[in-house]
């Protein structure tokens, strides 16, 4: 049973469109592998322990936690940073640019993370309440910009994104 | 050291190997925080993500079996959950760290941690779970409750949880759950799950769990004796919330609050459940 063991793991992600094959030891949690091993340093690092939400990324579609997120147990995984939204070109998503608009974002530690909750919450929901929004930005602490001005950048978005919604 | 076992077979084998232990991990959400500032530094992970067995939800008649592995997400919308079991499917939403952790988090982890702040159990325990174990033992089936009480179950380093199995609610059974909570994130400082039963207007059965008060949860059914056979009125509610504070031992005291404040807020907390059960039927029957 004993050759089950191995010092690491070999996983597959695909990020931000681009594909990686990595050997990652198993403490190593996927904001590491973001930040040091592919350089996406727009995932940011916060609490460590799951509260704050700063380093917020998408796994397979779906918000997560990359700093409790244990890149080991993601053998196979598609993973969305706040780096993979612009264009090729630069321009913004529009989500970004609805934040940037409406000041969502003060000193921005918490941007990537709190733009990545609306996301997911916005293709899935398009025209949010205010509760919603709170639900989902409940794992995102912001602590400089307010959240008066985060939640009208959240329904500028959808009202750019969706407009048939509004 | 990391292995990623593709079966139950395969991950008791491996975990009866090891003579130093392991770490049990799946959506890793409970663990990580403890790996990152070096509290745990383990020499072998056990990955059970990849086994399906401990994956889905299925509903029999009388019985709906839970995957360890299912997420806290799942436990919110999966349609069995949300008709048969409500009350589970509420407590789930309740879980702090926002939507990150709800889509990692796993149903299993959550009950292995057997954390005092934690929302699942609460309301496991008011619905009288039972939850289903592998170890070198072979598989065995206890309640929620006996496995609280013992301290040797192996859990999250040598046995694994393997199903979490609890009776359909029944279409009149009256819940509720209430987290005394200071953000929408955050832990509770008491939390509170009920569930109740009705014989006209009289209250024929009540079950409260309360967590976040003391180390473990307290099941508190028995002492409420005093109220079956009569109806709800806000007297008897202020008498539930006084026994279910008496019922309160040893109260934590920590960052979420003081002893005594605790001990008191659990009493509020099972009052609070038990009218948002009662609203329920009043909502109800205003409509009808």
């Amino acid at each position: 049973m004993e050759d089950l063991l191995d010092i690491s793991a070999l996983i597959q992600l695909r990020v931000d469109g681009q594909f990686h094959e990595l050997d990652v030891l198993p403490s190593r949690t996927l904001l590491d592998v973001l930040r040091d091993d592919l350089g996406k340093k727009g995932t940011h690092l916060g609490c460590k322990t799951g509260h704050c939400g700063a380093c917020t990324v998408m796994i397979d579609g779906k918000v997560a936690k990359s700093c409790i997120t244990m890149a080991a147990t993601l053998s196979r995984a598609e993973i969305t940073t706040i780096e993979g939204l612009a264009d090729d070109d630069g321009s913004m998503h529009p989500i970004q640019q609805a934040f940037w608009d409406e000041a969502g974002l003060q000193c921005g530690y918490c941007a990537p993370g709190i733009v990545l909750s609306s996301l997911e919450l916005i293709q899935d929901n398009h025209n949010p309440s205010t509760k919603d929004m709170e639900v989902a930005l409940a794992g995102n602490l912001c602590r400089c910009t307010g959240y008066q001005s985060i939640k009208r950048s959240v329904t500028e978005a959808c009202v750019r994104m969706y407009p048939e919604k509004k | 050291m990391y292995a990623r076992p593709r079966n139950l077979e395969q991950a008791s084998e491996l975990l009866a190997s090891l003579s130093s232990g392991a770490v049990i991990i799946a959506g890793g959400q409970e663990i990580m925080p403890y790996i990152n500032y070096g509290v745990m530094m383990p020499d072998v992970y056990v990955d059970i993500g990849g086994i399906d067995a401990l994956r889905g939800v299925s509903a029999e008649t009388d019985e709906v079996s839970i995957g360890p592995l299912t997420v806290h997400r799942d436990i919110q919308n999966v349609e069995e959950i949300v008709e048969r079991l409500p009350l589970l499917a509420y407590a789930a939403k309740q879980i702090g760290g926002g939507m990150q952790v709800h889509n990692r988090g796993t149903i299993g982890g959550n009950i292995v941690a057997m954390h005092p702040l934690y929302d699942v159990a609460p309301a496991l325990l008011a619905l009288e779970a039972e939850v289903e174990l592998l170890s070198e033992k072979g598989s065995q089936r206890m309640s929620l409750s006996e496995l609280q009480d013992l301290s040797n179950h192996g859990l999250g380093t040598s046995s694994i949880l393997t199903k979490i199995l609890v009776k359909p609610m029944s279409p009149t059974t009256l819940w509720g759950y209430y987290k005394l909570k200071n953000s929408a994130g955050a832990y509770g400082s008491a939390n509170a799950a009920v569930v109740i039963q009705l014989d006209g207007e009289n209250i024929k059965s009540i079950r409260v769990a309360i967590g976040a008060a003391t180390e473990k949860v307290v099941v508190v059914s028995g002492n409420l004796d005093s109220y079956l056979g009569g109806p709800y009125s806000s007297e008897v509610g202020l008498a539930i919330q006084k026994t279910c504070s008496d019922a309160i031992g040893e109260p934590l005291s920590d960052q979420q609050g003081d002893g005594v404040w605790r001990k008191a807020m659990a009493g509020v907390a099972a009052r609070r459940a038990t009218e948002m059960a009662l609203g329920k039927l009043n909502n109800s029957s205003s409509k009808g």
